[in-house]
This record gives C-alpha cells, sequence and structure tokens, in this order.
C-alpha cells in the first residue's frame, strides 16, 4: 500500500504542479489571479476531444492544435479584459471570476452536461516489480507532464524571453528602465499561462475526462499549490505539488479516505504558520 | 333600466361563481414547478428532466390539460447546493405561483425543499432523491414518487447480492447525504444476510480512487457496491479495471444513471463490460404499455432512445400532478394532498399508489420497481428480479 500511496502521491502531484505553473507564472509576471485559469485547462480538453474525435485529427496534431487555440484565447483575454484593469487588481480578479462563471455556462451549452473524453495514447496497465498494477495512460501523462515542466524550466532559464519573465517578476520597474515591454510581456506571459493551463489539459484529459464544471475544483488545488511553494515562484510551485499530492495518497492510505482533500488544506495551514511567504516566497522588504 | 339590472345581475354572478370556484377557473395556464440541476455537477439529470417535461407536457395537453387549461411546467435550477435548492423553490411558489412542485435528484438539497414545501403548505413530489429522511419526516405537503434508499437496498440491491451466492463485498459510499445513507442501510442488510464486507468513503469530486480500489483489492471482494454518483462513476470503473480489482470482483452502481450516459464506453472502455448498474428501465423490457408509447414518442423527439431513467421518472411524476390536480377539481393545496393520497395511476413504471401509513419512510412513498442489469458484450442483460432476468450473471 505504502508503494501505490507514494507513487501515485507523486505522479499526481506532478499534475498539481503542472496545473498549477501557469497561474503561478501570471502571479509572477502581473500579480494577476487568473479565476478561470481551471476553464482554459478545460477547454483544451474540450478541443482536443472535439478535433480528434470529431474531426478525425491524429490525437498528437489535436492536442497541439488546442493548446495553440488555448494560448490565442489568453491573448485576446489579456488584451481585452485584463489590460483596462491594470493598477487594481481587485478588477482583473472580479472579471476572471465572471469569465469563469461565463465559460461554464457556454461549455453546458456547447458541449453538454457529460463528460467528454479525447482518445486515450496507450491502453492498459503495467505491473510494477509486482507491487501493483497502474494504467498506462497514467504512466504517459506522467512523462508528458515532466516533459512540459523540463521545457518550461529549460525557455526560463536559458531563453531571452525567459529572462525577461525573471526580471519582470523580480521588479517590474528596474525591467522597464533596461528596455522590456512589460505592457507586451503581460500580453505573452499570460498567453503562455493559459497554454500551461491547457497543456495540462490535453494531457489529462485522457485520464480525467472533462466536464463543464470539473475546472473549478482544479483551479483551486493549483492556488493552494502557488500559496505553497511561495507567490510566483516555479520551483516552489512544484514541489509544492508534489507535496500535496503525496500528503493527499498517504493520508488517503493510512487515515482515511473520506477526508482525502482535507489533508491538502491541513498541510496549507502548517506550511503558512511556520512560513507565511510559503515553501519558496520571498519575503516582503 | 331592466336590462340593466339584468346585466349588473350577470356580471355580479360570474363575480360570485369566480370566487367560489377559485383558481380553478382562472383563465391561462395552470402552472406547476419542477426543481433540479440544470447546471453543476449533475446538469445531465437537468438534461434528462427537460426531455421528461416535454414529452409529459405534450402528453396531458394533448388529452386535454387540467381543469380544462394547458398546463405550463416551471424548471428552476438548483444547481444541486441546498441553498440554491430552497430559495429556488420559493421563488416558484411565491414569484411563479405554482400549484405544486415536482423533482429533485439530490437528496441534499431536496432535504433543504421539503422545509420550504412544509413551510409554505405547498404539495411537493419528490423524483430521484433517495434518501429516507425525506419521506421519514412524514411531512403532510411532501411525496416521493420514486426510488427511497431503504427501498432500493431491501427490495433490489441486498436480494441480489445474496441471489447471486457472493461471499464478500465492499461498499463504498461518496460523502453526501444519498451515499451515506444507502450504505448504511446496505451495511445493515448485508449483516443481516450474514456476508461479510467492508467499506470506506470516498470524496464525491474525487477524480483518482487508486488508493481506495487499492484498499478494496487488498480485501479481495467479489462484489464492491459503488454509491458513487455522476463522472466520478466513470473514473472509479475505469480505473478498477487499471490497479487489477475488476473482472475478477464485479462492480455494481447503486444509482445507475451514470452508466447509461452517452459517453460511458468512450470514458470507461472495455473496463465497463461485465458491470451491473440499478435502473428503472431497460433498453428493451417494457413494464407497462405507457412505458412503450413514452419510447416512441422520445424516438419522435430526440431521435435517439431514451438512456437515463430520469427522464421518465420525471414524466410519470408530471402525470400524477395532473390526474392530483383534475381530481381534485381544484388548485387549493389540502385538497391536491388528499388528491395525491387516493392516487392510483398506471404510469411508465408501474401502478402509483402513495403509502399513507405515518410512521416510517413509505408515507407518502411509491417506490418503483428496481432493475439489476449488467452489460454484456454492451448489452443490457437484466439479472433481477428473476420474473424480469433476460440472463445470468457473468464474470
Amino acid at each position: 500500500m505504502f508503494a501505490l500511496a507514494l507513487t501515485n502521491g507523486l505522479v499526481i502531484g506532478i499534475v498539481y504542479a503542472l496545473t498549477a505553473l501557469g497561474v503561478s507564472l501570471v502571479v509572477g509576471i502581473m500579480n494577476v489571479i487568473n479565476f478561470a485559469h481551471g476553464e482554459f485547462y478545460i477547454l483544451a480538453g474540450y478541443f482536443s476531444y472535439l478535433f480528434a474525435h470529431t474531426l478525425g485529427m491524429d490525437p498528437l496534431a489535436a492536442m497541439l492544435i488546442a493548446v495553440a487555440g488555448v494560448f490565442v484565447l489568453g491573448l485576446v483575454v489579456e488584451y481585452t479584459l485584463i489590460r483596462p484593469t491594470y493598477g487594481d487588481d481587485m478588477y482583473s480578479l472580479i472579471l476572471t471570476f465572471i469569465l469563469s462563471i461565463v465559460l461554464q455556462s457556454i461549455y453546458l451549452l456547447v458541449f453538454g452536461p457529460y463528460p467528454n473524453k479525447p482518445p486515450g495514447w496507450v491502453k492498459g496497465a503495467t505491473d510494477i516489480f509486482g507491487l501493483f498494477f497502474y494504467g498506462n495512460q497514467r504512466l504517459a501523462a506522467l512523462g508528458a507532464g515532466v516533459a512540459v515542466i523540463a521545457l518550461f524550466f529549460a525557455m526560463l532559464k536559458l531563453t531571452w524571453f525567459g529572462r525577461m519573465i525573471r526580471a519582470a517578476s523580480q521588479d517590474r520597474e528596474m525591467a522597464e528602465l533596461n528596455g522590456i515591454d512589460t505592457t507586451r510581456l503581460n500580453m505573452f506571459g499570460f498567453g503562455l499561462g493559459c497554454a500551461l493551463a491547457a497543456a495540462a489539459g490535453v494531457i489529462l484529459a485522457p485520464v480525467f475526462p472533462v466536464t463543464p464544471t470539473a475546472g473549478t475544483p482544479i483551479a483551486l488545488t493549483a492556488f493552494v499549490c502557488v500559496v505553497l511553494g511561495g507567490m510566483g515562484s516555479m520551483s516552489g510551485c512544484v514541489l509544492g505539488g508534489l507535496v500535496l499530492g503525496v500528503v493527499e495518497n498517504l493520508g488517503a492510505a493510512y487515515v482515511s479516505t473520506g477526508y482525502k482533500h482535507l489533508f491538502m488544506f491541513l498541510i496549507l495551514i502548517l506550511v503558512l504558520l511556520i512560513r507565511p511567504a510559503g515553501l519558496f516566497g520571498r519575503r516582503e522588504a | 333600466m331592466r336590462s340593466k339590472a339584468i346585466a349588473v345581475g350577470l356580471v355580479l354572478a360570474l363575480f360570485g361563481l369566480a370566487a367560489v370556484a377559485g383558481p380553478a377557473l382562472a383563465a391561462g395556464p395552470v402552472k406547476i414547478g419542477v426543481v433540479g440541476p440544470r447546471t453543476g455537477d449533475a446538469a445531465a439529470t437537468g438534461k434528462a428532466f427537460e426531455e421528461g417535461i416535454q414529452l409529459a407536457t405534450a402528453w396531458v395537453n394533448a388529452k386535454g390539460g387540467v381543469l380544462g387549461q394547458p398546463l405550463e411546467v416551471v424548471f428552476e435550477d438548483t444547481a444541486g447546493a441546498p441553498d440554491k435548492a430552497a430559495s429556488g423553490f420559493e421563488r416558484l411558489v411565491t414569484r411563479d405561483k405554482v400549484a405544486m412542485v415536482l423533482g429533485e435528484s439530490h437528496s441534499s438539497s431536496a432535504l433543504a425543499e421539503i422545509e420550504v414545501a412544509n413551510r409554505l403548505k405547498v404539495p411537493f413530489v419528490v423524483v430521484e432523491a433517495w434518501a429516507d429522511p425525506i419521506t421519514a419526516k412524514n411531512y403532510r405537503y411532501v411525496f416521493r414518487a420514486g426510488p427511497s434508499n431503504s427501498g432500493v437496498v431491501n427490495e433490489t440491491i441486498a436480494q441480489w447480492v445474496v441471489a447471486e451466492g457472493f461471499k464478500k463485498a465492499y461498499i463504498v459510499a461518496e460523502n453526501t447525504d444519498w451515499g451515506l445513507g444507502i450504505a448504511q442501510l446496505t451495511e445493515a442488510a448485508l449483516k443481516q444476510a450474514g456476508i461479510p464486507f467492508e467499506q470506506l468513503v470516498t470524496e464525491r469530486k474525487s477524480q483518482d480512487h487508486y488508493t481506495e480500489l487499492t484498499k478494496i483489492k487488498q480485501y479481495d471482494p467479489d462484489v464492491v457496491l459503488a454509491y458513487v454518483y455522476g463522472t466520478g462513476l466513470h473514473y472509479f470503473v475505469a480505473q478498477a479495471g487499471e490497479v487489477g480489482l475488476t473482472p475478477k470482483a464485479v462492480i455494481l452502481d447503486g444509482a445507475g444513471p451514470p452508466s447509461l450516459w452517452p459517453d460511458y464506453w468512450t470514458n470507461v472502455g472495455d473496463y465497463g463490460d461485465l458491470e451491473c448498474f440499478v435502473s428503472s428501465m431497460h433498453e428493451k423490457v417494457e413494464l407497462t404499455p405507457l412505458a412503450a408509447e413514452f419510447r416512441e414518442n422520445y424516438v419522435k423527439a430526440f431521435g435517439k432512445a431514451p438512456t437515463d431513467y430520469k427522464s421518465r421518472s420525471i414524466y410519470d411524476a408530471v402525470l400524477i400532478a395532473a390526474d392530483a390536480i383534475n381530481r381534485a377539481g381544484t388548485l387549493d393545496a389540502e385538497k391536491l394532498v388528499d388528491a395525491l393520497e387516493t392516487t392510483d395511476l398506471l404510469t411508465t413504471r408501474g401502478r402509483a399508489k402513495f403509502g399513507t401509513e405515518k410512521g416510517g419512510p413509505e408515507y407518502h412513498q411509491w417506490m418503483p420497481p428496481m432493475l439489476v442489469i449488467q452489460w454484456q458484450d454492451k448489452v443490457q442483460t437484466v439479472l433481477y428480479p428473476p420474473e424480469g432476468a433476460t440472463g445470468k450473471l457473468k464474470r
């Protein structure tokens, strides 16, 4: 039981981290909390389902187009809804909250209330060292999730765009003085945040089918990961996801399955009591 | 002068008649309300309700409506939340002036709504919320034309478990009024039948059940009684196959509709075969001539065969309401309750009659017959009751 709980905790933790990275990125660059983050995840799942099932596209092509589509939508949302609210965090918070409700209603209208699942990449399950069976689609999602996270960190560390993101996250005014167009950076940063949510959506929808309202708990878990890891800290966000996944699964295995998500909030309270800025957060000057 | 007096007399007589007859002779359609989730996690039930309402209203109005007026149904969304359910119910009564309210599929919401029905003294016919306390509270204005937890467990599930000769069972319940209530009743029934069992509670919104399923697998049951509703059931069935719990153990979906949703096979794949579920409807077996007529009208209206049995449950409830209003001859709540208590109507699920003996959940309860069905090569096979069986359990 311990081996299964730990393995599953790490897999679910990667899932949480992947979902939360986009939130962390947008918070880091723009100081905007995107309440509609879960809905962008769901939209990518629906797109992936639609392109692969209805239009008969290759699943990989369907996934890539879905992520690209959500990225473009993210740019449009930033330009039309978020940009006019700069300077007042509360407005952007309310706007994205309303956007999440509007998107949920549109999904219900267009895709109906039933769960939709894009085609899986692999079938069956693998015997892990004779200890337990584990779904192959989950293992594939784990591999894809780790690859996306690694690519994201490589982009952040090795490219000019990554440097601009890091510079704006650390000191926005100084970044502007050094010639960074922060308005355009905001736009692409928000789009990239939505694309990360979309990447999580297309990777995970074959494991967990999407429904119109499934985005709410996803966004909630992502916010917990971000706060746990430290607002705006990317590596903290990944660590936060892993801690949550493992604690939830060990708690369910050895304490109670009925309160699985309660452990998530208990660990959050505990960390915030000891380290109010989160595991990797910077203390305010 | 004389003709003027006659005209005044006629007007007064008409006013007097209208006052005596009350709302029964009011012009315009007779309104009844429906409560149910059109949004939220269980919006699929709202869709099934919409379909059933459309067919039932057409059926009633084609036969002359109610009290000589057309019947109109106002559907209020509860989103599956008790607070919204209670306020939605109140809106139907105070804003829309409905004579009666029907529906609901969440026990938590229904438990909030029955308090409003009792306070406002409006007849409420619950359709698909199964928790026993809904009728066990013995409220005068509350009826249930649908399954109750104790009815489903004692008349169907427990008897099926015994009849199939299962040796060890595992009960899995979501943490809701319905899930916890039906699990408790199942424990009592299995204890009485002498069948060893274990049980665990799972979170309603949980997507990942690997840890729960591994615990279940360690116990090595031959039947898993899963009281998990909605998409959660799809996750549960698919993941049970992945961890190797099935096909060695048989899963029974203790609610039914999620096993019949259009994307069931896409979501669970081959792991869905040999799964069992309870249902008041089978794809081919019809209990009454009205059920066959319902199927025919459904196909005509929606271009597909009915799957979610909740469309038929609300259909029956609308027919029961129309029948009660016609027999009462008025929209007066007290007389409607009296009429409902003497209901004796052939519906799609059999003859509807409400219990009138106070003291338990049987008061104001009509329990329609339920079936246990198994998917065998994607074809529904009735396993229980024996008199309706179309095949035997496959493992």
